[in-house]
């Protein structure tokens, strides 16, 4: 087993961390009672609440019983993290890096930064200090050998001295494990532990870390051999450095507001171009740029845009251009966005597609910025050739067709082979909007359809007798289908003189879809209800069935078919 | 009068003329290949070569299987005036979505994107109704050899090297108001421009043979498939 060394640390800890963030956001003063909910419970809860009676844990109507002008806040984790920058910063006024464990926490290694200030008492002045005059959040400050005795010092403001932090932690008991777990999973996992632990009369850090290591491992596994290690003042791994790189950033002012795309392909020519001599000038190349933009009304439009381009010297700039131009125009005419528009996270989805409105400032940051030459080939070889070839001709299939002419695909998860599938403008990031991961009962089993319309096209199914067969909302089906009709193509010449034909019931031409010829259903399977967002206002609910259509002595075709509303839809083709 | 031997001579010369303009044996073995799944070995025998048109009739799930191996390997496929490729299907066919772009409306630019996607990716499925002319195919056909680009075309296209139509197709899986979609064969008729007759082959092209999930729905697939076949068998007596 190979022994880390243990690495002297401070431990910056903020307390309540998500309700701070949440009342500075929501401009609260510290003295007002604050909550933070998740769910069904408080997960943070302010001083003055705590005074007032409110726990952590306990349910809003017990919260609000307790103290009723509690402010309840929502729960937002990329709040938490992106105000916690402007603590990281703050420390960093005081030492030279961090590492951000989560928001509320940071660790910084002390040897170096404590001989910096003469010792670990004015190490950790200093960080107060520092985070108190620059970002004004009180916070501690602990220092010990090894994570979990580092993170429990910090909690009661002590400095542990080197080579005592297994007896600080003997006495503390099994639970505080969880506050050295850094993601949720891990910690959901550690608080079992403890629960376990604690059942099997392990109490306190001292007793776990007096087993036997072997044992613990083949009793509990990783997560035992964890707490083991923790508990006995070990360290795990030592800190990584948060990257002080900061990203590249341009900006244009424009001097009367923006309103017509002429005036700006001027400006994306020159805001790329700027962008490109400052990363140039940094030697510096760029994974991301975020394109913001503000509008006359105060609106903040942003976008973030995937490049690839760092090893094509000279491409970037014509390529940002396109891209800047592409979106200005998208912003300006008010349909920016297109399929699977994401704003910024905070705006949710809901917030939609901005008003046009004139744009008074564009913005150009390079993010994930990499020194020039970097960059690698992949490991199995066959880079880059292919790929940057690839890019450079559906760049210019997008310079030819626009931006949407082009689009990335991805799966996502939904029941209906359409809501399957994201589609989104290639280069552009957006996130699929719905987690295959999740369980999706209802959904249509496989195989899945090869061809799938962007459009359900009406259809027609009959029964034996030439009536329509309709399925009732208890699902039962009112005869065997026995022919189906698709709405024939408005191109298909033949349809269209049967539909005139006297022989096809009526005289002349008659409003509404042309119907194709009706072809046999040899077998079906369903109907398979899927009921969707019932509570919201796109709600939908069908019944889905699938259906082998006889077109030939032996040729099948199989079609999934949807009833809602009263008719039938043709969703997919088996072809 | 001639001797035997120029008359010899004169017959190997004119011989080795028509090997060099239709190409010989050895030039089809050095011809580089992409990867094609195991499913399709008998449909493209000598493996899918690079430069090549394959026009596809009838069913898209074929055009998938065709791309699907070469695009697990790495290679970039693009999808040209197919607004309706089941994503999905080609995610399970073996696809990577990373690399597969959609063109789904190239309207009159068609040419120039069918040809700078020929530049760019390894394989280009066009789709049946692009405003391409004659001449356009002749073109892009030209390019592709050039730039060693595969060509799954759907529909008909004059002078493709292989042509390949769905003749036939059967699904199993399906009864009356119950089942599901589970196995399907495909019978696929294949005319090479190279003469030869048509050969029909039929495969397994859904269910047991799905290439990525094949490990775990594997066992139940193959068990769905062979029960209903048998029923389906005696309808087909019945009527």
């Amino acid at each position: 087993m190979s022994v880390i060394t243990v690495v002297r640390r401070a431990v910056l800890w903020v307390p309540d961390w998500p309700v701070v963030a949440a009342m500075t956001e929501a401009g609260l003063g510290a003295d007002v009672p604050a909550a933070v909910l998740h769910g069904r419970g408080l997960i943070a809860v302010s001083a003055a609440a705590r005074s007032a009676g409110v726990r952590r844990g306990s349910t809003r109507r017990l919260a609000q019983r307790a103290c009723p002008e509690l402010a309840i806040l929502p729960h937002d984790e990329g709040r938490d993290s992106r105000l916690f920058e402007a603590v990281a910063a703050a420390a960093e006024q005081a030492v030279s890096g961090v590492e951000i464990s989560r928001p509320g926490l940071m660790i910084i290694p002390a040897d170096g930064a404590a001989r910096f200030h003469g010792s670990e008492e004015a190490l950790a002045e200093a960080l107060v200090t520092a985070v108190a005059e620059h970002a004004g959040i009180e916070c501690a400050v602990g220092a010990a050998d090894g994570l979990l005795a580092a993170v429990l010092a910090a909690r009661s403001s002590e400095v542990v001295p080197a080579g005592a932090s297994r007896e600080y932690l003997a006495p503390a008991p099994v639970d505080s494990l969880a506050l050295a777990a850094m993601e949720r999973a891990q910690r959901q996992e550690v608080e079992r532990l403890a629960s376990v632990l604690t059942r099997l009369g392990i109490v306190t850090l001292g007793d776990l870390a007096a087993l036997p290591f072997a044992d613990v491992l083949a009793r509990f596994g990783p997560v035992g051999v964890w707490a083991h290690r923790l508990a006995s003042g070990e360290d795990l791994a030592p800190p990584v450095l948060r990257r002080t790189e900061e990203d590249i950033a341009v900006e244009h002012v424009f001097e009367d507001p923006a309103e017509r795309i002429e005036q700006l392909v001027h400006v994306a020519k020159e805001a790329a171009a700027a962008l490109d001599r400052a990363l140039l000038d940094a030697g510096m190349r760029c994974g991301r740029v975020r394109i913001t933009a503000r509008t006359e009304k105060g609106q903040e439009l942003e976008r973030v845009w995937r490049t690839d381009v760092g090893t094509r010297a000279g491409a970037f700039a014509r390529h940002m251009t396109d891209r800047v131009r592409w979106q200005l125009e998208g912003w300006l005419s008010g349909t920016a966005g297109g399929p699977g528009a994401a704003h910024r996270p905070g705006v949710g989805p809901a917030g939609g597609v901005p008003e046009p409105s004139p744009l008074v400032s564009l913005g150009l940051v390079a993010e994930d910025v990499v020194p020039l030459g970097a960059e690698q080939a992949y490991l199995w070889g066959g880079v880059s050739g292919a790929d940057s070839r690839a890019h450079r001709a559906l760049e210019r299939v997008q310079g030819l067709l626009g931006l949407e002419g082009v689009l990335a695909v991805a799966e996502q998860g939904g029941r209906s082979p359409r809501d399957r599938a994201h589609l989104a403008p290639w280069g552009q990031e957006a996130p699929p909007a719905r987690a295959i991961a999740h369980p999706w009962p209802g959904r249509i089993p496989d195989p899945p359809p090869a061809t799938v319309p962007p459009a359900a096209r009406p259809a027609l199914v009959l029964d034996a007798g030439g009536a329509p067969v309709t399925i009732s909302r208890r699902l039962a089906v009112s005869a065997s289908p026995t022919w189906v009709r698709i709405e024939a193509d408005p191109s298909d010449e033949r349809a269209q003189a049967a539909n005139r034909h006297p022989s096809s019931g009526h005289v002349g031409r008659v409003e509404g879809p042309v119907w194709d010829r009706p072809r046999p259903v040899e077998s079906w399977a369903g109907p398979w209800p899927v009921s969707e967002r019932w509570w919201s206002e796109d709600a939908s609910r069908s019944a889905y069935l699938q259906v082998a259509l006889r077109d030939g002595e032996d040729t099948v075709t199989a079609v999934l078919l949807a009833y809602g509303g009263g008719e039938w839809r043709l969703e997919a083709v088996y072809d | 009068m001639e001797t035997a031997e120029a008359r010899i001579a004169r017959a190997r010369e004119a011989l080795a003329g028509v090997q060099r303009r239709v190409g010989t044996t050895r030039d089809r073995w050095e011809a580089p290949t992409l990867p094609l799944t195991p499913l399709l070995d008998q449909v493209l025998p000598q493996g899918l070569r690079r430069g090549q048109v394959i026009a596809v009739a009838g069913s898209t799930s074929l055009m998938l299987a065709l791309a699907a191996a070469a695009s697990e390997a790495g290679s970039w496929t693009a999808a040209v005036g197919m607004p309706a490729l089941g994503v999905v299907a080609a995610a399970r066919r073996g696809l990577d979505l990373a690399r597969l772009a959609l063109v789904p409306h190239p309207g009159a630019q068609a040419a120039a994107t069918a040809g700078a996607c020929v530049d760019g990716m390894d394989v280009v499925l066009l789709g049946p109704r692009l405003a391409l002319s004659e001449a356009d195919r002749r073109r892009l056909a030209s390019r592709a050899r050039e730039r060693g680009t595969v060509i799954l075309a759907e529909g008909a296209w004059t002078g493709a090297h292989t042509t390949l139509t769905a003749v036939g197709s059967r699904w199993h899986g399906l009864g009356a108001g119950d089942g599901r979609l589970r196995g399907r064969e495909l019978t696929v008729r294949i005319e090479e421009r190279r003469g030869g007759t048509a050969r029909l082959v039929t495969l397994p092209i859904e269910g047991a043979a799905l290439g990525v999930a094949a490990a775990g729905v594997r066992a139940p697939a193959r068990r769905g498939a062979s029960a209903p076949a048998a029923s389906l068998r005696a309808l087909g007596g019945a009527a």
